[in-house]
């Protein structure tokens, strides 16, 4: 570190992982004298399965659940506030999320209007200033997660609410949960906690603290993503990638100017899709531009990503162009384990040009825009194969 | 490759805001404002105090929290009876917070206080045990002026009832300081035998943090990070007290490891520590600096290839480099020994490298060579040896107490195997 540094560092969040976690469920919630917790979610997908081995797990607890499984894609506003409405009136006293990505941000958003006492939704703004805890609210993320489940924001529409309360008391990693339906959709989901555990490692607001999460994550991400993509069925590796996936959350600072983030939660907004498949198409483009750009600081994660050996092996100068070659071989191979099941590009992905226009103008908007303008151009069409070989 | 293993369960926690810098102190206004509160109890010692430590922290509330009441009578052991006095105090002048400034004892104190305040209790002991407290508590700032204890970011305390001889222990992630400030300016009059021995006590945390049964990824890389900044600036603090960064780079450290160690317990080093604290009155880090060379021998049959991973951390690239393998984790305890060494140089004797080196105040030895059975005997009672890799046993704390006595490393030949 640079003992010059001054910053400040909160991760509100509590980790339980592995074998029958959620079992511990009920322990912990009373722990934080809550009995009566909500279950929001999405059946469409997360799946029915999920949502049993998620009841089942309260078993003879005596602890009356409500589970509300009918969330949109979106965050829905107007379904918010009869949720909310729900809530207060059946007395609920906690709110448990099963799933990722935009579950996760309904139901931080409605917690926010339960605790807050706001009736209107559409009123909250990323100027809403949150001082206070709110009510416990519990992640347990699927095989889908985005990583940012755990940070401490929670995307309305487009709109980014910010706060250390807004982040879960609790994630909750149950390797029954974390078993992927398929290779792409937990390739999405590690591509997307590696481009968050990136962003924090070398952004702007690095820290000692938030390093052990990004280091953490991106040695898990290396280790395990190739593992899961071709067996997303193996108990292990997807643990270690939902693990990684909530550690860069945890790592994750909205002050940090983060490209990968930025561009993965544009296209989610505009177009639904996950933010992790856009992460993957930047991620070559972005860190080209850095080594461009002489930035050394790339050199810092040559260590998660190799190890002690390859790391004291490099010599200094060569360790920033090692890293990205590093990154670049890992994500070619990933998209060659998964073949056209994965989009490289956004043709690929099927963006139409309608959406593009409409995710342009977003990103005019951002201070960065005219960069990530150039990177989006870039993802277009066209496989960048010389540079994936790094 | 750094093996990280993802244990098939585990936990991990803190939830404390930090705040490092070198004029973090006049943060604390704010702090207090984002919590809703503007009337806090100063709880300290009077060797904080008498440091000056108090009155920086008063300018640095200037006019927004003038008149802040402060509390300096805590004990160097923590005292049930200062416990409910100070809560009385507190309540009797309708206060609204706490910010706790010194070292183990004043923080303990002050969770305690602050569960007896915000329960509104009028006995601190039916709240002992694991997880009797179901609800946030008052808003807790703690301000270390130590680089060691990490009690800025543990969720426990231990409060003893002196009249009924008993030790009582809190567990809860509610004791947890809502805040932690790191300013340099706290630890920077610590004089250079405080500087080790708090020092290496961070390290002990660290290290153990590392080996121990209950490890897991996130205490890991807490623990590697930790171990990292605490070997090289200890020595750094220890020679030049107003390096400033190296004081708040201590600072940071320490609270690394605490961390760490909060989360993945400690093994035989804190067991032996707290026996010999118990028994004879040890410093606990000069107990901590002198057996951690002993717990990584110890254990060495169980985790070598764990210990040597702390050698890049800690000795950097060069060294890691030029050492052979095989030779990495003796490599690990050999560079303690010698900072240990070095330490005792810096402070002209001071810091002892052995047991029989310690001296109390007349200058009489504090750990006379007979009571070592004894020591062996308490730690058998001190929970901290069911996280140890090894499992230990009265023979083998005998063993390792009276090497750590002479001074002379632990015989491979007489460890256990396998």
């Amino acid at each position: 570190m640079n003992p010059d540094s001054i910053f400040t560092f909160t991760c509100p969040v509590k980790t339980n992982s592995g074998n029958k976690a959620l079992e511990n469920l009920p322990i912990e919630l009373s722990s934080l004298n809550a009995g009566k917790p909500l279950i929001v979610t999405n059946i469409g997908k997360v799946g029915r399965t999920a949502i049993r081995t998620l009841t089942g797990a309260f078993g003879d607890s005596g602890m009356t659940l409500g589970v509300f499984d009918g969330l949109a894609d979106k965050v829905d506003p107007a379904l918010i506030e009869q949720l909310r409405t729900t809530f207060i009136e059946e007395k609920y006293d906690s709110i448990i999320a099963l799933g990722g990505g935009t579950i996760v941000d309904s139901a931080k958003v409605l917690n926010l209007a339960v605790s807050m006492k706001t009736a209107d939704v559409q009123s909250l703004s990323a100027q809403t200033s949150i001082r206070k805890s709110l009510l416990p609210l519990v992640v347990v993320p699927t095989a889908d997660a985005t990583g940012l489940e755990t940070s401490q924001l929670a995307d309305l529409n487009g709109t980014i609410l910010s706060s250390e309360y807004l982040a879960p008391g609790l994630v909750v990693i149950d390797p029954r949960l974390t078993r992927g339906k398929d290779g792409k959709t937990i390739c999405a989901t590690g591509l997307a906690a590696l481009g968050l555990a990136l962003d924090a490692h070398i952004g702007a607001e690095k820290n000692p603290f938030r390093k052990a999460y990004s280091v953490a994550a991106i040695h898990f991400i290396k280790e395990n993503l190739p593992v899961a993509v071709r067996n997303p069925d193996d108990k292990k590796a997807t643990l270690a990638v939902i693990n990684a996936a909530a550690m860069s959350g945890c790592a994750f600072s909205i002050a940090d100017a983060a490209p990968l983030h930025k561009l993965g939660q544009v296209f989610q907004e505009v177009h639904n899709i996950h933010p992790g498949i856009i992460m993957g198409m930047c991620l070559p483009h972005i860190l080209g531009d850095y080594l461009n750009q002489g930035r050394n600081d790339l050199s810092s994660l040559l260590h998660p990503l190799t190890g002690d050996d390859e790391f004291t092996q490099t010599p200094e100068a060569q360790r920033a162009r090692a890293a990205v070659a590093v990154l670049n071989y890992f994500t070619a191979d990933l998209y060659s384990a998964l073949g056209k099941d994965m989009p490289q590009t956004l043709k690929e992905a099927g963006v139409p040009p309608y959406v593009m226009e409409d995710i342009l103008e977003v990103l005019d908007a951002d201070q960065n825009g005219v960069y990530l303008h150039t990177v989006v151009e870039r993802i277009q069409d066209k496989t960048p194969v010389a540079e994936r070989k790094g | 490759m750094i093996p990280m293993v993802l244990p098939d369960y585990y936990e991990f926690c803190c939830r404390v805001k930090i705040v490092t810098g070198h004029d973090t102190l006049e943060k604390i206004p704010d702090l207090l404002a984002g919590k809703g509160a503007k009337k806090p109890l100063i709880i300290t010692d009077n060797g904080v105090a008498g440091a000056g430590l108090i009155d920086i922290v008063s300018r640095a509330l200037q006019d927004r929290l003038a008149g802040t009441l402060i509390a300096d009578n805590v004990p160097p052991d923590s005292d049930l009876r200062i416990v409910h006095q100070l809560a009385q105090l507190y309540r009797d002048n309708s206060c609204d917070a706490i910010i706790a400034v010194g070292g183990g004892s004043v923080m303990d104190t002050a969770k305690g206080v602050n569960i007896v305040v915000s329960e509104n209790a009028s006995d601190l002991m039916a709240f002992s045990g694991a997880g009797a407290l179901k609800r946030p508590l008052k808003p807790l700032i703690a301000i270390p002026t130590t680089a060691g204890t990490g009690s800025e970011v543990t969720q426990v305390a231990v409060i003893k009832d002196h009249e009924k001889h008993l030790k009582m222990a809190f567990l809860s992630y509610f004791l947890l300081p809502d805040v932690s400030i790191l300013d340099s300016r706290m630890t920077m009059t610590m004089p250079p035998f405080v500087t080790a021995m708090t020092g290496m006590d961070a390290l002990s945390h660290a290290i153990e943090a590392y080996y121990c049964l209950q490890k897991n990824p996130l205490s890991d890389a807490h623990a590697l990070s930790a171990v990292n900044m605490i070997y090289q600036y200890l020595p750094t603090v220890a020679q030049n007290p107003s390096d400033k960064n190296g004081r708040l780079a201590m600072s940071v450290g320490a609270c690394l490891a605490g961390i760490a160690f909060s989360n993945s317990m400690t093994g035989i080093v804190h067991n032996l520590g707290h026996a010999s604290g118990s028994v004879c009155g040890v410093p606990h880090g000069l107990a901590m600096a002198i057996l951690l060379p002993y717990g990584l021998e110890y254990n060495m049959h169980k985790c070598e290839d764990t210990i040597a991973r702390l050698l890049l951390p800690m000795a950097g690239e060069a060294v890691y480099l030029s050492t052979a393998k095989e030779q990495r984790a003796q490599k690990v305890v050999s560079l303690i020994r010698q900072l240990n060494e070095d330490l005792h140089k810096i402070t002209d004797g001071r810091h002892a490298r052995c047991f029989r080196e310690v001296k109390d105040r007349e200058s009489k030895p504090t750990v006379p060579r007979e009571v070592l059975p004894q020591i062996a005997k308490a730690a058998l009672l001190d929970g901290a040896s069911i996280y140890n890799p090894e499992e230990t046993d009265y023979e083998d704390n005998l063993m390792v107490l009276e090497a750590a006595w002479e001074g002379c490393p632990l015989e491979r030949s007489k460890l256990k195997k396998g």
